[in-house]
This record gives C-alpha cells, structure tokens and sequence, in this order.
C-alpha cells in the first residue's frame, strides 16, 4: 500500500510533461484524489511497519504527516484548477504554466520520499529534493525579487542541510560500531531499537547539527532569512504548501534525532528545542509588528507557529499532543491565508498592505475568507487551532510557568500585529465588485477549509486521537 | 597505504586553503576539481585497503559527478557571464589565508576531543575533513560573488564525503549515490539561477541582490 502515495506523484510529474496544462489540472484532481485516499487508507489501517528493504517506514508520525500533506495538497489542488485559468485570463502566457504540474508532482513526491523514509540517508535525499523542485517554482513570476528569494533560498537551504548531513554522518559513525556499514546502520528502526550501545556524545553532537541544519530548513530564528522571502515569492497555492506542510517535514528529521537523543537518556536535548523554538517565536513575532506586504506578514506567522510547535515537542506531554495537531490545523488554516492572499494578488497585482483598501467591497467572499483566516491562524474559538495552541500552552505552563507566560505574551503581539495591519485592507471605498474575473474554485475552497477547522473543533475523530497519543508517547522513547 | 591516504586527505584541505588564497574564479573552479580528484582518489585507496566493493563504485560515482560533470558545467556557467576575473573579498587574501590557519588549528583541538571513535588512517583525516568544512564555510561568507557561494557549498560536501570515508567505509551505496545526484541536481539548479540572476541585474555579485529588504 505504502507504494501508491509515492507512485501517485511519480505519474502525476511525467504525465505533466506530455499533457497541457487545462486538461493535466484535471487529471491533477484525480490524481491527487487518489492520494488523499491512499493516505487516509494508512492512516486509519495503522499496520505499522517497514517496506522495501526497510529503506521506507509507516509509523505514527509519519502517517500523520503524509495525511497532512496528502489533505493540504487536495485543496491545493482544487485551487490551483482555478488558479491557472484566472493568471491565464488575467494575461500570464500558458507557456508559462507548462512546467506548474511538473515541479508541484515532483515538490511532493520527493516531500512523500522523505517522509516515509526509515533510512536517514533517504530522508535527506528526499529533503534536498524539495529544496530543488521548489527553487524553480520559487522564481515562476520571473521578476528581480523572485530571482533573488529564489537563489537565496537554494543557497541557506542548502548550506543547511549539508549541516544534516554531517548530523547523519556522525550519527553513522556511532551507528557503525553496531551494525557494520550497512544499510541498517541508517535504519531508524534500528537505530532506535539498539541505542543503548551508542556513544551518548556523538548522539547529542549530530543532534545539535541535526537542530541548526535542518532547522534551517523549518525557519527557526537566525537562519531564517530566507523563509519570507521565498514564501512571498512563490505562486500562492505553492507558498500554501511550502509554509503548511514543508515546514513539517524538515521538522520530522529533527524529531527523528530528538527521539533517538530522549531514548538515550539525554534529557537535555529538549531544551535545545526550547530554545530554539521560543527564539523563533519571540523573534517573528516582533518583525510580524512592522511589515509592509501581507504574504511576508503570513510567511512570518509561519515561522511564528513553527516555533509554537518546536515549543510543544521540546516539553513534551500535553505540548506535544497539541503540537502534533497543530501541524494540522496550522496546515489548513496558513493554506486559507495563501489562498486568500492569492485571490488578492491575482486580481489586484498589489503586495504591498498599505496601497490595498475596500476590500469588503471589492471582494466580498475573499476578505470574509481573510478574516476568518486570521482568526484561526491567531487562534480564536471556534477554530480548531484554538484547541491545539491551548494544548502546547498547558504543556509549557506545567514545564515552566514563566516561559508560558512568555509565549503567551509572543502570541499576543503576533496577534495583534496581524490584524492591526490587515483591517486597514478591509476597510475602505471600494471601486465596486470585481471578484467575477476569479474563478469559483479559489472562493470555494479556502470557504471549505475553514469550515473543515470549525468542524474539528467539535468532532475530531477518535483514531486521529489514538495517532495522536502513540506518536506522543513514542516521543518520550 | 597510511601515508598516501594521509596525503590525499591533506590535499584536499591545501586545495581548499588555495581556493581561498585564489584571485580568480576560473582558477578556483579548477581547484575546486583537483579537489574532487584527490577526494575520490582517497576513497580509492581506502577501497583498495579494506577491500569493500561498493567504495570502488563510490569512487567511480565521485570521479563522474564531482570530478568532471560539476566542473564542466561550472566552467560553462562560468563563460556565460562572462565574470571571469572578478572576486571581490571582505577581506584580503592574506589575512583570510591566516583565518582559515586560525580554523585548521580550531579543529584539530576539536577533533582531539573526539575520544570514542576509531579512525581508518588515524585521526588526521578527520582533522583535515572537519578544516575543509569550516574553510567551505568561510568562503560562503567573505566572497562577494554568487558564484563562489556555489564553490563554498561545494567545498563543504566534499569535506562531508571525505569524513564519511574517515571512521568508516563511506555512506552505503543507494544513499551516496542519491546524496551525488542530489548535489549535482543541485548545482545545476543554481546555475540556472544564476543566469537568470545574470540576465535581470546584470550582475553577479552578492551586493546586487538587495531588492527584497524588510
């Protein structure tokens, strides 16, 4: 089963080389369709175990991270359907378009590789891979600035993972000693299963480098720069991915050496975490107060929840129960920002917040989504992120009553720089309707999605619960 | 056997230090080959000592991608900017070939402080690996030309190769040849990048890019 989620792509990126654009986006649909089902099959069967030589594993985490992925990309999906023909009809040539499916198929596939990996050395092959399938999609619209985010990106996200590979190749060193060079030697499985035997100073080394390279990759403060420059830049349906769940996966690759460090007894390891993650959150959360364009203002709020969720894992207990689910939900509801922050752009051609007003008579549905979008980012009832902020915040008052102090005081600034700066947009004479020229699908869909966060709120699903609590408690080792 | 594995894994590091010292961007990419050349090389001698197979494909792969696909492509990237003696430092040549003296020594006291592991030819290789590291690094900051951001980088993977080959007998074969064909992939990358970046400011250097600033 574990082969469809990573064929599904792999069909999707060469079918998008022979096909047109119009008719690939809807065989785009069915594929991504697919999907989605496939992911929820592993999800809800939870038959935990390794695949092809072991190079590939389903376990807790994984599962739930690929039906987030799989369930952000169907919306993504069903946007980018009208996405493509409102740039097409508002005058981007479909020549343009020709390779959109191309990097998007191949962005998640190699997304799904890394996510599925038992073996490190995959992983960091699958998370290279993203970084150069998106750079390209980064650059689409061609101007100076998306040159520049994209090269940035390409060289800090590089540099960075390089560092994760010194990580692995530390790790290996110890690893080694058990197993011989072999395959097994990068097993995750295995390397969990005996790390008693492991030399605890390699073991918290290679999770420092793993914390500083990867993190790169997640946006944690200072090697961040790069993150709202390509997240501002990219089409938005592909910043929606990028921030939802890209984010997410390089993230996994830290969990992954966090787990190994807690299993070895090395407590010590989620304070790195900690540190890391209220820097991240401190840090963004300030420049959130002074921004001039409102993709960067959402890019930053990426990096805000990141460090949110960083803070979760590192105190583990209730912070990681609601860490875990606020992957999601951050998922869907940055997904609902980019989407709305599309419409916007591909209508009025216009970053920057202060030369946007009207809105709410512009655009009516669009500023409504945009509204309720803040809302659930920020995290206001009756939105689901509600529940799974509350979660991390309990977790770190148990851990520390002045750093949950601390983080509320950052979500607070955050809050209140967002919506200080997007109420302006709303407000405003208008130059009369002109949300005709979009296509449905981009109304549509963020509408649905934000229902869907609402419908969380009262119902999650018991197996998602049980997900949930195993991957907690496989956190604690 | 020690002593010629000694000797590669010590190249490698003068051929970083050189890069450093190098005026020209040609010439570095040139450097930056040899540089490859001796890698691979070093794996070849540790294929031939310890007799494991996959590091003769290791050494094949190296030879390809690194020794003569990236170079080629560099040097062509290279001609079509038409940049080819301008590299601007932060600071001047002596004094950056002092720094990276600076970092040699740091990591041989880190190094040294690295008890448990057992090193193939003794620890110099690693000391030589980690110094290639932190020159790569060095390098990414202190040149004012994209280009050599690229050269940095992949100085840095060259080091990361050697220490994979210093403790043990390299990465297994399917996850070195992805991480090959990954940097490759990516240079390739930047280099499209690069011409663009070319086209549209007309400029390679690092200060052009100063469009987005927030």
């Amino acid at each position: 089963m574990i082969s469809v989620p990573l064929l599904l792509p792999a069909l999707g990126l060469i079918l998008s080389l022979f096909v047109d654009v119009l008719v690939m986006s809807y065989l785009q649909l069915l594929i991504s369709f697919g999907l989605f089902l496939s992911s929820l099959y592993i999800f809800f069967r939870k038959e935990y175990s390794t695949h092809f030589y072991d190079l590939f594993l389903v376990d807790p985490i994984d599962s739930f991270l690929l039906l987030s992925v799989a369930l952000l990309e169907l919306f993504v999906v069903f946007y980018s359907f009208g996405y493509v023909r409102t740039e097409i009809s508002q005058g981007i040539s479909k020549r343009r378009f020709k390779y959109y499916y191309f990097w998007k198929n191949g962005f998640i596939l190699s997304m799904i590789v890394s996510i599925l990996s038992n073996n490190l050395g995959i992983y960091w092959v699958g998370l290279e891979a993203t970084t150069l399938t998106t750079a390209l999609l980064i650059a689409f619209y061609r101007s100076k600035e998306s040159y520049e985010a994209s090269w940035k990106y390409v060289i800090m996200c590089s540099i960075g993972i390089t560092l994760g590979l010194f990580a692995i190749v530390l790790l290996y060193y110890s690893t080694a000693h058990v197993y011989g060079d072999s395959l097994k030697a990068l097993s995750f499985v295995d390397i969990m299963a005996s790390v008693q035997k492991l030399d605890r100073n390699i073991l918290f080394l290679s999770f420092i480098l793993a914390l500083v390279g990867f993190g790169t990759k997640v946006g944690f403060a200072p090697m961040h720069n790069w993150l709202p420059d390509a997240h501002s830049q990219a089409p938005s349906p592909v910043s929606a991915l990028l921030s939802g769940v890209l984010l997410n996966t390089a993230l996994l690759g830290i969990l992954r050496f966090y787990q190994i460090n807690e299993k070895a007894g090395i407590a010590y390891a989620g304070n790195f975490m900690i540190f890391f993650g209220l820097l991240t959150l401190f840090l963004s959360s300030l420049i959130m107060l002074r921004q001039g364009e409102y993709k960067r203002l959402f890019a930053y709020s990426s990096m805000e929840n990141m460090g949110l969720i960083a803070l979760g894992f590192g105190v583990g207990g209730y912070g990681a129960f609601g860490a875990i689910l606020h992957i999601l939900f951050h998922a869907i509801s940055k997904g609902v920002l980019f989407m709305a922050s599309g419409n916007i752009l591909s209508l009025l051609h216009e970053r920057r917040m202060e030369k946007i007003n009207g809105l709410f008579k512009d655009m009516k549905i669009t500023s409504f989504v945009l509204l309720f979008g803040l809302a659930s980012i920020s995290g206001l009832p009756p939105f689901s992120t509600f529940f799974s902020k509350l979660y991390i915040i309990i977790g770190l008052i148990q851990k520390n009553q002045f750093l949950g102090i601390l983080v509320l005081i950052s979500l607070a600034v955050a809050f209140s720089g967002v919506f200080w700066q997007v109420l302006p947009m709303l407000s405003g004479t208008g130059k009369g309707e002109r949300e005709k020229a979009i296509h449905p699908f981009m109304l549509l869909i963020p509408a649905l999605m934000l229902l869907m966060l609402i419908v969380f709120t009262f119902y999650t699903p018991q197996a998602v619960i049980d997900v949930v609590n195993s991957v907690v408690r496989e956190l604690r080792g | 056997m020690e002593k010629l594995a000694s000797f590669f894994a010590l190249m490698v590091l003068v051929f970083a230090v050189l890069n450093v010292a190098s005026p020209f961007l040609k010439f570095a990419i040139r450097l930056n080959m040899l540089q490859s050349w001796t890698l691979a090389l070093y794996v070849l001698v540790v294929a031939i000592s310890s007799g494991v197979f996959h590091l003769y494909l290791s050494f094949l792969a190296t030879i390809v991608f690194k020794g003569i696909l990236i170079p080629i492509l560099l040097f062509r990237v290279l001609k079509r900017t038409g940049k080819e003696r301008e590299l601007d430092m932060i600071m001047s040549i002596p004094s950056a070939v002092v720094f990276s003296g600076i970092l040699i020594v740091i990591s041989t006291i880190l190094v040294a402080k690295f008890g448990g592991l057992e090193f193939i030819f003794g620890k110099f290789v690693f000391v030589s690996s980690l110094s290639t590291f932190f020159i790569g690094g060095m390098l990414l900051v202190i040149r004012k030309v994209l280009f050599s951001q690229i050269l940095g980088l992949l100085i840095m993977e060259n080091a990361i190769f050697l220490a994979a080959n210093s403790a043990v007998t390299g990465m297994p074969l399917v996850v070195e040849l992805g991480i090959l064909f990954d940097i490759f992939v990516s240079i390739l990358m930047a280099s499209v990048l690069l011409l663009r970046i070319m086209k549209s400011f007309e400029d390679i250097r690092v200060d052009a890019l100063e469009v987005l600033k927030e």
